[in-house]
């Protein structure tokens, strides 16, 4: 008989229920359009056209950070046949790494750089981030399985 | 969140994180890297899993453990280990399980 011992609950996958995961992710999807609704009505009478959209621009990024943030914690029920899991949780680190990286420097971007250049930096950043997580993903899967 | 900053105050449970960076492991191979009881391993896990920074998947008498820490929650990891992060008893809301003298 094994020593160890687990809680009488199973916490062994997603603690969260679906339906307040639901509920935040909608509450989450409110405040953006929200804040983007009250950008867009307060421009450009209380609020400069260009920082409005630096305002937009570092909101984005915060919503791509909160996502990534949860990357390496989503944990999935089933491995893709052939997958070690050694390998999967490689992935889902190195992706939530690399995408709150990316949503930091596009929040940065925005909020530094000069505004004419600001989209096509911040743009730059996150999709070299996302480029840089599918090529992992797709160099770790072409790898046979050890 | 409060669980979460009581999980990584201990330096048994740290390295225990530290481990299954690598690959996840099973209760047993876990265990052979500490010199403590079965039963305070147990403890040690149980507060990983109530914390949400672990996942335990029991196929038939094994515990294989998972890694499940958030980008945040990593970068508050190596924060702990390199400045050291202490809940007192207190603070934690809850009395802590025997922490070994050498977790090495």
């Amino acid at each position: 008989m094994s020593a160890f011992t687990m809680p009488p609950t199973d916490m062994s996958h997603a603690t969260i229920k679906p339906a307040s995961h639901i509920r935040r992710a909608l509450l989450g999807a409110a405040l953006v359009l929200i804040i983007a609704a009250a950008l867009r009505l307060a421009s450009p009478e209380y609020l400069s056209p260009d920082l409005a959209s630096r305002i937009s621009g570092v909101l984005l990024g915060l919503v791509v950070i909160a996502n990534a943030n949860n990357v390496p914690k989503a944990l999935p029920r089933r491995l893709p046949s052939g997958l070690n899991p050694a390998e999967e949780q490689s992935e889902r680190r190195f992706v939530g790494w690399c995408l709150v990286l990316g949503g930091l420097g596009y929040s940065t971007a925005w909020l530094l750089a000069p505004i004419d250049r600001a989209n096509a930096i911040a743009g730059m950043l996150l999709a070299a981030t996302l480029i840089l997580s599918i090529g992992r993903v797709v160099l770790g899967r072409s790898r046979p399985v050890r | 969140m409060s669980s979460v900053f009581r999980a990584l105050s201990d330096p048994t449970r740290r390295r225990v994180l530290q481990l299954l960076r690598t690959s996840p492991m099973t209760a047993g191979e876990l265990a052979d890297h500490f010199a403590v009881s079965k039963p305070t391993m147990s403890a040690h896990f149980n507060v990983l899993l109530a914390a949400d920074l672990i996942a335990a998947d029991k196929v038939g008498r094994t515990i294989t453990y998972r890694l499940k820490l958030s980008v945040l929650e990593e970068a508050l990891l190596e924060f702990a280990q390199a400045f050291g992060l202490t809940v007192t008893e207190d603070s934690a809301g809850a009395p802590d399980t025997e922490t070994p003298p050498n977790d090495r």
